[in-house]
């Protein structure tokens, strides 16, 4: 087991780097530049703007500082925001994307896991249908349109929620983009908790569990919900790791400055150490969640061995 | 059956109960005088959306009127702009004096004005501002804008003088330049020295001594220069580059409250610039101590009515009254509370929550505009600011002006504008309406008859010389535009009248905001390309300089010296009015040459909350907040579109 682990986190390393190049050739290729905008900028401050931000130099050259300063944790400054280093940033806006996220995803388990449960254990009834109807209304509805409905209800007409903005952690400014947020998740967790469960249900070892006389809860909440969680545990990692990324679009409707935005606006306005930063740490989450689900295997099913 | 029913009963309930949401939520809108939630705030609080996010709190860096409007708070220039009129108004500054050819400029600092920690702001700060500005090393964007400053181009770009080592004369500009040079400054003869109104010094003999000549400071631009030029050449051999200083620059403190500006040339308009927020004074003991990191928050110090209390990017800054400000006791509101959004329907529901009272101009999306517009809290107002598509004037068949012209003329304005709703048709290159006593040239008028006898005379015709579609070649023209849904609508409008009045189906082509400008400056597009200029001053001269140089916001391809000398005689004028009939002539030159096809005038498009007084929907959407207030007596509330008429000693007896 540790020796897995210390495999997967030294492979971390040259991963980022692989991922972190990619973006950065991506980036140089785009046309424009953060400099550029409606009004012309004369050649002489062009090459005045270059030389203060080390954009004369070789492309090979840049690229080498690049690699230097991930390996570093170190991303630089913003050329979009004057004199902000990108760590400030990513540390400024990572609490309430992660807040946003975990919140929603933690909501999204909750009811996602008893919906797909009961649905599992009442199979074909109406409530297994209504719930699967509403598990594909939360997949097919797009959070830029459940989100605008949400505050339209909530805040437009009733006046009982505020609109947008975030207030902390806890404050009332959370509950209309952890639900949109969260809509998407729930269903899927809904329908993967519900296929995961009727495949263990019809395990031998329920039979045994049933056919001792154990109580329907505890064949359930003991037994079958271990195995019943396994797609829904692989789904967790990646998922978990996107969502304390930032959802731009959930950001955007709601104002939050959290990750998302930045990362959209920093894209929009070619602020290359930014965009560098974030991909890094995204992909370092990513790979860090993965490594953590898979280690959460181990526990949870008796079968896997490292 | 029984249980298909009940289901059915269920639903229909909630079918019903949806319906009657919806009818509730459309008859209270049906009733609403203003845009949602009207309830002052208590805390004298203005909560305002500026747009987006700022770059920076740095008046010299930030480029847009998003942080133009932040900037207004919290720092001051020499003027300020009138709350109605955008002209200048008393600031920093409590009086000035312009000499008689507009090429001097000279300001009179008040004595009381003071940074927010105490120390007084004096002329040196001015001249370290304008220093500042023009250094190659901030790269600040908005420097071109006080190019007409004698050698601040000089000294931004990097260039040099030419000196002669042994007697340590500079090489000028009159020996290069034949017959009566236009770029002799007038303030050449001595006269004008003695009409400033400050005292003649050292430095201003200096910087009124003929121009002296200026190269590029990199050797191989410079070497491109002379191999132009035989005569040059010769006259440098033997000399010393000189480096432009920031002291070479034409900005004097001539005493500790007096400040004078000479110009490269004569520049009526400079005046207006001088309230732009890359004028407006920043702190030399802070930056030179902190460097990028003044503007934060715990280091920041400021000299406007606001002072900077919190800031979070992306979510808040808070600025609040600031006791050390010059003119505190004008000062009505507490705090003002300045919120980022991009997205125009969020911040409209900001809006209608009562969650912020007041925002920018051009938030209200077209498609909400039949709700919105009738109601009293809309600002409906002419911009200086206008829309149009530049023309490729390179690439064939546009290089042909007949078909620039046919184009142009088979578009209806007019029902453009109604379709858009809040704006005016153009037919000319600057807003109409907006610069009292300028006589407007009106261009080509809608005439689709004519517009195809000139394609016929182009060449596209048929056997029997009427004007045939199919010669056309279509594939050489196409609409390009920035992904946006306003571009988009009015792009398919016009493709919509090119197919109805000339029976040709110009394609469309958007991309993102970046890759198109990239595209569009360099006159990489066919055809098409959609533009739009937002005055920096009010003057129609902000929108003719458009065409003053074939590169840079040009984007067209177009370029004539005739122009270029029609705008300098024009500038060069000291009557006002004569002043605009040249400038009025070089506009109708300009649209007769068609490089471009003018849609329309801008409208501001916003709201704001009937409480909020103080505030105007002026042509630039600037506003002085030290005028702003709240007003909790709501028999005094705006009802509709406060009144524009501009009044004497409304804002103040110096007003």
């Amino acid at each position: 087991m540790f020796r897995f682990i210390l495999r997967r986190l030294i492979i971390t390393i040259p991963m980022v780097i692989i991922v972190v190049s990619l973006t950065w050739g991506l980036v140089r290729l785009a046309p424009g530049n953060f400099y550029t905008g409606e009004k012309r900028i004369p050649p002489a401050i062009e090459k005045n703007l270059r030389e203060k931000y080390g954009l004369d130099k070789p492309w090979y050259v840049q690229y080498a500082r690049m690699v230097k300063n991930i390996l570093m944790l170190d991303f630089g400054t913003s050329l979009k925001y004057e004199g902000q280093s990108v760590n400030s940033i990513l540390a400024r806006s990572l609490p309430v994307s992660a807040t946003l996220g975990l919140l929603a995803y933690l909501l999204a388990l909750v009811v996602g896991v008893t919906a797909g449960t009961i649905a599992a254990l009442k199979q074909n009834s109406r409530l297994d249908y209504a719930s699967m109807a509403l598990a594909m209304l939360g997949i097919s509805l797009p959070n830029f349109v459940l989100g605008p409905i949400l505050v339209l209800i909530f805040s437009l007409t009733l006046f009982i929620l505020p609109p947008t903005r975030w207030g902390g952690f806890p404050s009332v400014n959370l509950i209309l983009p952890v639900i949109t947020l969260s809509a998407l998740y729930m269903a899927y967790i809904a329908r993967l908790t519900r296929s995961g469960m009727l495949e263990v249900l019809r395990a031998d070892y329920i039979r045994t569990a049933r056919a001792k006389g154990l109580s329907e809860k505890d064949v359930v909440f003991r037994h079958a919900l271990r195995g019943g969680l396994m797609p829904v545990v692989s789904y967790t990692g990646p998922a978990l790791a996107f969502l304390i990324a930032g959802t731009v679009v959930v950001e955007r409707i709601f104002v939050y400055p959290g990750l998302g935005t930045y990362f959209l606006n920093a894209c929009l306005n070619r602020d290359e150490p930014l965009i560098i930063g974030i991909v890094a740490f995204i992909s370092i989450s990513v790979l860090l969640f993965n490594l953590l689900v898979d280690i959460a295997y181990g526990f949870i099913d008796p079968r896997i061995r490292y | 059956m029984r249980i298909f029913r009940s289901s059915q009963l269920r639903l229909g309930a909630g079918l019903l109960a949806l319906a009657l949401l919806i009818a509730g939520c459309s008859a209270s809108a049906k009733n609403q005088v203003y845009f949602g939630k009207v309830a002052p705030p208590s805390d004298n609080t203005l909560h305002y959306v500026s747009g987006s996010e700022p770059e920076s709190l740095d008046p010299q860096i930030g480029t847009g009127q998003p942080e133009a409007r932040i900037y207004m708070s919290i720092f001051e220039g020499l003027t300020e702009y009138h709350p109605k009129t955008m002209e200048p108004i008393p600031a920093i500054a409590e009086r000035w004096d312009v000499n008689k050819d507009s090429s001097e400029f000279t300001f009179h600092l008040r004595k009381n004005a003071r940074w927010s920690n105490g120390e007084p702001i004096t002329a040196r700060d001015f001249v370290y501002t304008f220093h500042r500005g023009f250094s190659p090393k901030l790269a600040s964007r908005n420097a071109y804008l006080g190019y007409y400053i004698k050698y601040a181009q000089a000294y931004n770009e990097g260039g040099v003088f030419v000196r002669d080592k042994k007697t340590g004369e500079f090489l000028l500009v009159k020996d290069f330049k034949e017959g009566a040079a236009k770029t002799e400054t007038p303030a050449a003869e001595p006269a004008s020295a003695s009409s400033s109104s400050a005292p003649d010094t050292e430095f201003n003999k200096i910087i009124k001594s003929p121009e002296r000549v200026v190269l590029p400071g990199d050797e191989k631009e410079r070497n491109k220069a002379l191999e132009a030029d035989a005569k040059l050449k010769a006259a440098v051999e033997g000399k010393e580059f000189v480096e432009v200083k920031a002291t070479d620059i034409g900005v004097e403190a001539v005493d500790d409250y007096t400040v004078r500006l000479t110009l490269t040339q004569s520049a009526p308009f400079f005046l207006g610039v001088m309230a732009h927020q890359f004028f407006r004074a920043v702190p030399q003991k802070v930056i030179e101590q902190y460097h990028e990191a003044w503007t934060q928050p715990q280091h920041i110090v400021t000299c406007g009515p606001f002072k900077v209390e919190t800031w979070k990017p992306y979510d808040k800054l808070v600025v609040v009254r600031d006791p050390m400000y010059w003119d505190v006791a004008r000062v009505k509101l507490d705090r003002i509370a300045f919120y980022p959004s991009e997205d125009n329907p969020t911040t409209m529901n900001m809006y209608k929550a009562g969650q912020v009272d007041a925002v920018l101009n051009h938030t209200v999306p077209a498609a909400w505009l039949d709700m919105v517009r009738p109601l009293k809290d809309y600002m409906d107002a002419p911009e200086v600011a206008i829309d149009y598509y530049q023309i490729n004037t390179k690439k064939a068949p546009m290089n042909d002006k007949r078909v620039r012209k046919a184009f142009n003329m088979a578009i209806d304005k007019d029902a453009l504008a109604k379709w858009r709703r809040i704006v005016k048709p153009l037919t000319a290159f600057t807003p109409e309406g907006i610069f009292p006593g300028y006589p407007q040239p009106k261009g080509d008028a809608f005439n689709p008859q004519k517009a195809k006898q000139l394609l016929a005379e182009a060449g596209y015709k048929d056997a029997s010389g009427n004007f045939d579609p199919t010669k056309f070649p279509i594939n050489q023209v196409e609409i390009t535009y920035n992904t946006q849904e306003s571009n988009r609508i009015v792009a398919e409008f016009i493709q919509a009248q090119w197919k109805q009045n000339l029976g040709l189906t110009v394609p469309l082509k958007n991309m993102e905001w970046k890759t198109f400008l990239n595209m569009r400056s360099k006159v990489e597009y066919s055809g098409f390309a959609r533009s739009g200029w937002v005055g920096d001053y009010m003057d129609p001269f902000t929108f003719l300089n458009l065409f003053y140089t074939p590169a840079g916001d040009n984007g067209t391809g177009w370029w004539d010296p005739k122009y270029v000398q029609m705008l300098d005689d024009a500038n060069s004028e000291l009557d006002q009015a004569k002043r605009y009939e040249k400038l009025a002539k070089a506009e109708a030159y300009l649209i007769e040459e068609q490089p471009v096809i003018p849609l329309l005038t801008a409208a501001t498009n916003w709201v704001k909350k009937p409480y909020v007084k103080g505030m105007y929907p002026n042509p630039q959407t600037l506003h002085a907040w030290k005028f702003v207030y709240i007003e909790q007596d709501s028999s005094k509330w705006d009802q509709g579109v406060p009144d524009m008429q501009k009044r004497a000693g409304e804002f103040g007896p110096d007003y």
